[in-house]
């Protein structure tokens, strides 16, 4: 049976028509949804909207939809084991078991259960929400979660048990700004990100950036936490202080949610150690740390970006190639092409859309099509 | 490790210098009455906050901090704490490179980068961390014998194959102030030599079990105390090479042990640790005593467990010397947690003249009913929350810019 069967494309099409009902503020399902997320999730009210609203992928072409069916194999039977870091991601990853199979059994993570209550609901019982899950041997599990659950899994899973893991990940965005990039609005008519090239007003990409990093208060796989730049210093500097006030902008509209205690103490570790060893601009309840000797550190989640000068991206990038899921690249289009060419697992995308993967399989794509047999 | 400063004889001593000269004499001073009497009140806060001030005016990544974190440096209080991931980011010290007289190096934790400590003199380090160890692992109340000299001896490697250990220098110090002859009764008056490989006892091929014997065969002959200086790694390993031989030794031997495990030996816990070492050499649990230290501080903690000695506290507790004060912050608000309760480590050391008096840690630790400080691990970063990972996990080496 080919990718593209009707039957496939028609079970995922069928979710997608469903959860436009947790979309729809009007609906019970959408209200509920608004009800109830903030406090399961830790978004504000306003991210949670916002989530709603432009990353619920319930808008796929059918040419998106025939890639996400080729992107898996068929199976008899598929599970999917689900983590609670980005609610919306339970849409794509339940949509990739329909695709891969009729019969669907489904876990919610402890922490965020109602996304797939609602999406079972809203779609008359597509899959079946379990407890427990328990694979047979020839199963396909698509399992999302940290890297030590899915080192459990693998080690806790009957032989035989086909394993789709996507574990730690994050986005990476590399800037490497027009010579003569300002930090301010373009002029009428020129335009402040060059087709497949440079940045040249660092106001509109520091806007675009702070989008894709507020987003699920970058707990996401694919949320930008580094930004390598190939600039002088004046550039980096005012690139920081750029994304800080986009960020502080948009926490306005979006506020910030709570983070937890651990992730608090992350927050003020990372502050204090920027703010000594590099340059802390503050970003509302986040801040960029600008780093001048080109270190790569992970900041925190909950919308802080660590800000690396460096004068070779590529080599970065290299280091980096496990854990990169997404990458977003503004400069030279010799640039955008050798880390193309570099990263070939990676989802390539402008600034901006770095949350905003088309449905057209798994949003990481390190992992291989046939799994991992058990 | 040691290194000579570059600064040329006749250069002129910048204000700077002076500054710092001053201050190391008032602490010199404070740590000296202080172990003699309880200080004055708000002295050693004043101190802390005078050389927190000099910090912040000849540290610009301090003086960072400070603003980030919108203090005046006027009140005890409100001193921050230098994050000890910032000694291995950036330099922390108040002078130029090119007057060090030694760089202690610190370990490289999960990312495998490592920092540095660099110091412009080692007189105030290494006068308190003789003044307070003495103190911790002496017996002076055994009014059969007077204090006299010890064997001293470490299972640890040799300061040649880890030229930045700030621990190696402490134990090499120890063995030169209170032990300071050949570690040989022939000939008579050789003169002591702390690189000896006759004192250094550990290596990554395993511990020297024959010359620990010789060293407590010394002891024994010279009824002196043994003081072993050790790793708890080491420990362990020593316990395995042994698998339960035991070692003659003197009744007054002691044993320092510091440090976690690191993954360089299988996990043991403090009980099973001093019980297993007090069984090799026939000594009671309470003589083998716990150091806390670090490559970032200038002064050390210890257990008051030694009967007799000028420490008394439970086992387990850490005391701190008067100059040195381990504060529990909560590490989300870095603010001092109540009494009793869990916090990390900010740690003000008045010796730490140069570089950061005031450290913050990742380590937990909670303030004993005895006064002292109890050791709880280190702060694991926000794994729970799916795919985030700590940030010192990902730690690159820099890149040229």
């Amino acid at each position: 049976m080919s990718a593209g069967t009707p039957e496939r494309a028609a079970r995922v099409r069928a979710l997608l028509d469903a959860a436009r009902k947790i979309v729809d503020p009007e609906h019970p399902l959408g209200r509920r949804a608004r009800a109830e997320l903030p406090a399961l999730t830790g978004l504000s009210p306003e991210g949670v909207e916002y989530a709603l609203q432009h990353h619920l992928e319930v808008d796929a072409t059918d040419a998106e939809i025939a890639a996400l069916c080729a992107s898996v194999p068929e199976v008899p039977c598929a599970h999917v084991l689900l983590s609670a870091n980005v609610f919306v991601a339970a849409l794509r990853a339940l949509a990739l078991g329909l695709a891969a199979s009729p019969q669907v059994f489904a876990r919610a993570s402890r922490r965020e259960p109602l996304m797939l209550e609602l999406l079972s609901e809203a779609s008359g019982g597509a899959f079946r929400i379990m407890s427990e899950l328990v694979p047979r041997p020839g199963d396909h599990l698509f399992a999302y979660g940290d890297d030590s659950t899915l080192a459990s899994l693998r080690a806790e899973l009957a032989a035989g048990v086909v394993l789709h893991a996507h574990g730690f990940g994050f986005g990476v965005a590399v800037c490497e700004p027009a010579a003569d990039a300002r930090g301010e609005e373009p002029c009428a008519g020129e335009p402040a990100l060059l087709p497949g090239g440079a940045p040249r007003s660092l106001t509109r990409y520091a806007e675009l950036l702070a989008r894709d990093v507020a987003v699920f208060d970058q707990r996401g796989c694919l949320s930008p936490r580094l930004v390598l730049v190939n600039a002088p210093d004046e550039i980096v500097s005012a690139l920081g202080r750029e994304l800080g006030r986009a960020l502080s902008a948009l926490e306005a509209r979006m506020p910030r949610g709570a983070l937890s205690a651990d992730e608090a103490a992350d927050v003020a570790l990372y502050r204090d150690t920027m703010a000594y060893a590099g340059e802390l601009c503050f970003a509302g309840k986040g801040c960029v740390g600008v780093d001048w000797q080109g270190r790569v550190m992970l900041p925190p989640v909950g919308r802080h970006l660590h800000l690396a000068r460096t004068s070779d991206p590529l080599a970065v990038l290299a280091e980096l190639r496990p854990h990169l899921t997404t990458l977003s690249v503004e400069g030279p289009p010799a640039l955008v092409a050798a880390a193309q060419r570099a990263l070939p697992k990676a989802r390539h995308c402008r600034v901006g859309m770095m949350q905003r993967p088309p449905l057209d399989g798994p949003v990481d794509r390190r992992v291989s099509r046939e799994g991992e047999r058990l | 490790m040691k290194i000579e400063p570059t600064l040329a004889t006749g250069d002129e001593v910048s204000p700077v210098v002076a500054e710092s000269e001053a201050l190391h004499e008032r602490v010199r001073r404070f740590a000296r009455a202080s172990l003699e009497q309880p200080p004055e009140a708000g002295e050693f806060e004043a101190l802390a906050l005078a050389i927190a001030r000099f910090q912040a005016e000849h540290i610009p990544g301090y003086q960072r901090l400070v603003e980030a974190r919108g203090v005046l440096l006027e009140r005890y209080e409100s001193l921050v704490g230098v994050p000890t991931e910032v000694f291995r980011l950036t330099r922390v010290a108040v002078h130029p490179a090119s007057l060090d007289v030694a760089r202690f190096e610190t370990s490289g934790t999960t990312s495998g980068v490592s920092g540095e400590h660099a110091l412009r003199t080692l007189a105030t380090y290494d006068e308190l961390a003789v003044a307070y160890g003495w103190r911790a692992l002496t017996v002076f109340q055994d009014s059969a014998r007077p204090i006299g000299p010890k064997v001293v001896v470490a299972l640890a490697p040799p300061p040649s194959s880890t030229p930045g250990s700030s621990l190696g220098h402490m134990m090499q110090l120890f063995m030169r102030c209170w032990d300071g002859r050949a570690l040989s009764l022939t000939p008579h008056g050789a003169a002591f030599d702390g690189a000896s490989p006759a004192r250094w006892l550990a290596s990554p091929a395993g511990v020297d079990v024959e010359g620990l014997k010789r060293a407590a065969r010394l002891a024994l002959e010279r009824q002196e105390p043994l003081l072993l200086l050790a790793t708890s790694f080491a420990l362990v390993a020593l316990l395995e090479a042994l698998a339960g031989a035991q070692i003659p030794a003197p009744r007054r031997t002691v044993v320092m042990f510091t440090g976690g495990f690191k993954g360089r030996s299988r996990e043991v816990t403090r009980g099973e640790l001093t019980q297993g070492v007090a069984r090799v050499f026939r000594i009671p649990e309470e003589q083998v005593v716990g150091e806390y230290g670090m490559t970032e501080l200038s002064s050390q903690l210890y257990e008051g467990s030694l009967p007799g000695s000028g420490l008394s506290g439970p086992p387990g507790v850490y005391l701190e010397p008067p100059w040195l004060r381990v504060v529990p912050v909560d590490p989300a608000t870095l603010k001092p947690t109540p009494r009793g309760e869990v916090g990390i480590a900010k740690i003000v050391d008045l010796a730490n003249v140069d570089s950061a008096v005031a450290v913050l840690t990742q380590d937990l630790v909670r303030r004993d009913e005895s006064g002292g400080v109890q050791l709880l691990g280190r702060r694991r970063g926000s794994r729970s929350r799916g795919c985030s990972l700590s940030f010192e996990s990902l730690l690159a080496p820099g890149r040229p810019a």
